[in-house]
């Protein structure tokens, strides 16, 4: 058997070398091919390694230390939560790997792909080094390259204004996140001395309480900023829509997945939340993951940029994983362990599912723009018959993220849905009406997710085309296909076989849990007293959909005989022209959700009319209307603090005269001040 | 109880194939009984089949925009929602299929259907369809959570999603009725209506582009497609009556397998189903469509009522 180890260097040194042969062979003719062929390999080789610590249990742990520089050493630590991440990345990167191989094509002749490519591979290899870091020093390095890559990636395309704008909102917004998490290190610095991650793990038991709150608080904004959580989620929709697709896919699926792996680290390693002291904490994440994700999938629906309405579905995402990992650090700190044990597999298994669907979309996403050129779903239609398998593949990532049986969305649904019902146990009934209301948000999400996915895929795939667009629209490169093939075989079979994800949830987090081992095992869930709560075996439920279909098909055949289709064209009313003018567009599908949640979209219609004459209002010439909704974050939230933050480093600037003597009389007065308080001080 | 045996497996899928096989002469009876509160002589109950057996005999017109989408949407829609129906038990106390879904995989099957109506409504390139889609969309985007927090009352009361479990502690439960119960009861009761597009929230016997909503999105079909769409229609009509009175009204349902009372359990609940599919034509009878906006204050109602079904359950 093959050594962690090995494995881990295999890992390493592809995607560096994908990194230096983009840069080399700059444009040779096999460099594309190279450039991501090596990351894939790299990938395959990630996803051994993964799986060899999590079930073979060969944990890695390499000390790169110097004694001069003990405090800064590159320590790589592989346990099971990292393995598990890990995989993510693996396969994610496997698929988008195979996938930019046709997608650089979109920009060959007019940017530079060698760049993209080695921007890719630095990506991928500080994401992967993100989540081995075993010390503050190599993770924020590592932290800060992941982030300096993406943001590269996302001013790629810099020639557009607005790319530049959203690169700008992003990296400020990073850095704002990066300095919590810097603090909530160096507060833990403060108390155990030490840089190491497992120095952490050793003495958090033995830090004061107050100074635990403290920490967690600033590792929840820093993390938080990074995954996308309401109100610090606003780079995120400009962000990921202005990177190249394959590094949207990238960013949307893993990237945000790894401050759920911090947010872990701090929540179940560094500390252990067995006591009633943490369910504050738990209630802190669980409500902030509902309001994320009812907001995000209000955003999702209105959105008409197909890649913003995949980013603000991403937020949505991520608010259903802080809902489950909330409930269980809740039911961790009551002591309830299988519950606690139900929401963490929940969360993950809704994180491993995200990462796959999301990835998959991103791509679907980037084929139409590398088919259509174009983000705008008002100018689409009519793909399905041009693009048939990317259609198709795409409607498998729709069904799977609007949680629809048989695909693996519902699984993590259906597990979070059981975490929630399962709220009896707590004994606090404030708490328990708490949970409830956040089961109303989650409830709300998935109805609100479903149509978002059917307007994206409703309006962009089927009826007519709505531009010239679409036209000359064909069906993508064939790697283009395999690299979505891959997640959405993937989607299929986290929901047809769970126990595949539950395996290795568990195994990965070394939790105990009476879950299925075996393919055709069920779910089960036991109440409080013992009989069956729930259980799903969605194997079973495929194979009865097939055989009620197969069944259905056979009487339908003996009763009717067999089927005369004529093709007509769609019932105009009699009045013939049916154009694509009179469809439904992206807008018109979500205006009655627009119109019901008016209060929160604060929706704007103008309306511009002109008549033929004055005195008959009936005839018009033209008529021109415009709906804009409005961000009340931006508008409330983000406004106003940039403003009092201009306004005040305006006053600031004052005491910079510019004047030699005015300095030199500033540091008279510092000085004056600090004797003064050095006499006074004891 | 029940245990797991060839008979009781036998049992449940006949069960199920009653509802499918009985769903129609709901449709019909709610139908006359309308027609009579309106003084009318109505169509004989047995209408609904007459239409099923003769739209399967018709040959088919398919619009030449549409993709395979709108021609596999029926069939899904249909293996879907009988699917579920074979999760939801009828007479007896049991469900043949417990232990692989529960109720939540019902609402879920009903998802997959009605995301499939809704995409072969986009189909078309009709604007009806469009128009219906969209409404429809809206209507289940606020439904859903109303379902879904009736069903957290319900299993908070009964300790189970699992539909066995749920119906026999249901059966089994000594109060008549509990406030969290009634409360949930009165959400699940504006939901049948709601999820069934009957009267004030869709008005199924409708072609007016201004009120409808399910009409509009299968405008496009003709033939066996259409018979399998109005069919579907009428088992989720029953197979949610089904849960309803199974739930809320679980009296007489058999807790065994003996013939007397399998056939009781039957009798029992044939009533029940007629009972409240006559009070629903009723209602349909009393009330106009509503306006379409006003509708999800009626849903925010259901939503409400399970909130408070919820917080009379902890206090």
């Amino acid at each position: 058997m093959v050594s962690s180890l090995t494995l881990f260097q295999a890992t390493i040194i592809l995607y560096s070398m994908g990194a230096l042969l983009a840069l080399l062979l700059r444009g040779r003719k096999y460099s594309n091919l190279l450039t991501y062929l090596l990351p894939a390999a790299a990938s395959l080789f990630a996803i051994v390694l993964s799986a060899n610590v999590i079930f073979a249990k060969d944990a890695l742990h390499i000390s790169i230390t110097r004694d001069a520089l003990a405090q800064f050493g590159f320590d790589v630590f592989i346990d099971g939560i990292s393995a598990f991440f890990i995989l993510l990345i693996g396969l994610v990167s496997l698929a988008v790997s195979l996938y930019s191989v046709g997608y650089t094509k979109e920009y060959e002749g007019r940017k530079d792909t060698s760049i993209l490519g080695f921007l890719f591979n630095i990506f991928i290899l500080s994401m992967l080094l993100v989540v081995v870091s075993n010390s503050v020093f190599a993770f924020l390095v590592f932290w800060e390259v992941m982030s300096l890559t993406s943001f590269f990636l996302v001013i790629y395309e810099h020639e557009q204004e607005a790319n530049l704008k959203s690169g700008m909102t992003y990296i400020v917004m990073t850095h704002l996140g990066t300095t919590f998490i810097l603090a909530s290190f160096l507060v833990m610095y403060l108390q155990t001395g030490s840089f190491s991650f497992d120095a952490f793990r050793q003495y958090v038991p033995f830090i004061p309480l107050q100074v635990k709150d403290i920490v967690f608080i600033l590792a929840f904004i820093g993390f938080g900023t990074k995954a996308g959580i309401v109100p610090l989620h606003i780079w995120l929709p400009q962000a990921h829509p202005s990177a190249p697709s394959n590094a949207s896919a990238l960013m949307s699926a893993v990237m945000i997945k790894t401050a759920i792996y911090g947010l872990i680290r701090v929540l179940f390693d560094f500390n252990s939340v067995g006591s009633p002291d943490y369910t504050w904490w738990g209630i802190l994440l669980l409500s902030t993951g509902a309001i994320t994700s009812v907001i995000g999938a209000l955003y999702a629906v209105i959105e008409k940029d197909i890649k913003r309405a995949l980013a603000f579905s991403s937020i949505e995402n991520i608010g259903i994983i802080l809902t489950g990992l909330g409930l269980s650090v809740i039911f961790a700190s009551f002591n309830l362990t299988a519950l606690a044990v139900l929401a963490l597999v929940a969360s993950m298994y809704h994180t491993l599912n995200h990462a796959v669907f999301k990835s998959l979309l991103f791509m679907g996403a980037g084929s139409i723009l590398y088919a259509t050129h174009t983000k705008n779903m008002e100018a689409m239609g009519g793909l399905v018959r041009k693009m048939p398998w990317t259609s198709l593949l795409f409607l498998v990532g729709a069904l799977s993220i609007s949680g629809l049986p048989p695909f693996n969305g519902f699984i993590s649904e259906w597990l979070t849905m059981q975490s929630l019902l399962s709220t009896s146990q707590i004994p606090d009934s404030t708490l328990q009406i708490t949970i409830a209301f956040a089961s109303l948000a989650f409830a709300l999400t998935a109805g609100l997710a479903a149509a978002a996915f059917v307007k994206i895929f409703g309006i962009s795939f089927l009826s007519r085309g709505r531009s010239e667009h679409v036209l000359h629209a064909v069906e993508v490169p064939r790697s283009m296909l395999i690299g979505k093939g891959v997640t959405a075989l993937a989607a299929l079979a986290l929901g047809v076989l769970p126990f595949i994800g539950i395996n290795l949830i568990t195994s990965a987090f070394n939790i105990q849990s009476a879950q299925p081992a075996s393919p055709f095992d069920t779910i089960t869930l036991q109440n409080a007293s013992g009989s069956n709560f729930a259980s799903l075996s969605p194997f079973t439920v495929v194979v009865l959909l097939a055989s009620v279909a197969a069944a259905s098909y056979g009487f339908v055949r003996v009763v009717g005989g067999p089927t005369r289709q004529v093709v007509y064209e769609t019932w105009d009313c009699g009045f013939g022209g049916l154009d694509e003018r009179m469809e439904y567009t992206a807008t018109s599908f979500s205006q009655p959700i627009r119109k019901i949640f008016k209060a929160f979209f604060r929706p704007r219609n103008s309306i511009q009319r002109e008549f033929y004459a004055d005195s008959n209002q009936y005839k018009r010439k033209t008529i021109r209307m415009e709906s804009t909704t409005r961000s009340l974050f931006e508008e409330r939230l983000y406004t106003p603090v940039v403003s009092a933050t201009i306004f005040l480093f305006d006053k600031i600037r004052r005491i910079q005269t510019g004047k030699v003597n005015s300095y030199l009389l500033y540091i008279l007065i510092t000085l004056v001040l600090l004797l003064v308080l050095v006499r006074l001080s004891p | 109880m029940f245990e797991p045996s060839f008979a009781t497996l036998a049992a449940g899928i006949i069960q199920t194939l009653v509802l499918i096989a009985f769903s129609p002469l709901l449709t019909g009876v709610m139908r006359k009984v309308k027609a009579r509160s309106q003084k009318r002589i109505g169509a004989s109950i047995l209408q609904p089949y007459y239409d099923i057996v003769k739209l399967m005999r018709k040959d088919e017109v398919i619009s030449d925009q549409t993709s395979w989408i709108f021609k596999s949407a029926p069939w899904i829609n249909f293996a879907a929602v009988a699917t579920a129906a074979l999760f939801v038990p009828v007479m007896l106390a049991y469900s043949p299929f417990g232990l692989a879904g529960d109720v939540l995989l019902v609402i879920g099957l009903f998802s997959l259907a009605r995301f499939f109506t809704v995409l072969s409504g986009l189909d078309s390139a009709s604007a009806f369809g469009g128009l219906g889609s969209s409404r429809e969309m809206m209507l289940s985007s606020l439904i859903e959570p109303a379902l879904f927090l009736t069903i957290f009352t319900v299993s908070l009361t009964f300790g189970a999603t699992n539909i066995t479990t749920l119906v026999s502690s249901a059966a089994g439960l000594q109060q008549l009725v509990t406030p969290s119960l009634l409360f949930a009861l009165i959400s699940m009761f504006v939901i049948v209506i709601a999820e069934t597009g009957r009267l004030p929230f869709d008005n199924p016997a409708t072609h007016l582009e201004l009120t409808m909503v399910h009409e509009a999105m299968v405008l496009e079909y003709s033939g066996k497609l259409l018979a399998l769409i109005e069919w579907a229609q009428s088992i989720k009509h029953l197979t949610l009556l089904a849960l309803m009175i199974n739930i809320f009204f679980p009296w007489g349902v058999a807790t065994s397998l003996s013939a007397a009372a399998v056939g009781e359990g039957l009798l029992v609940f044939a009533a029940k189903a007629l009972a409240i599919g006559v009070i629903i034509a009723f209602i349909e009878t009393r009330v106009a469509k509503w306006r379409l906006f006003r509708i999800p204050d009626l849903i925010a109602i259901a939503i409400a009522s399970s909130m408070v079904g919820i917080v009379f359950f902890y206090i």
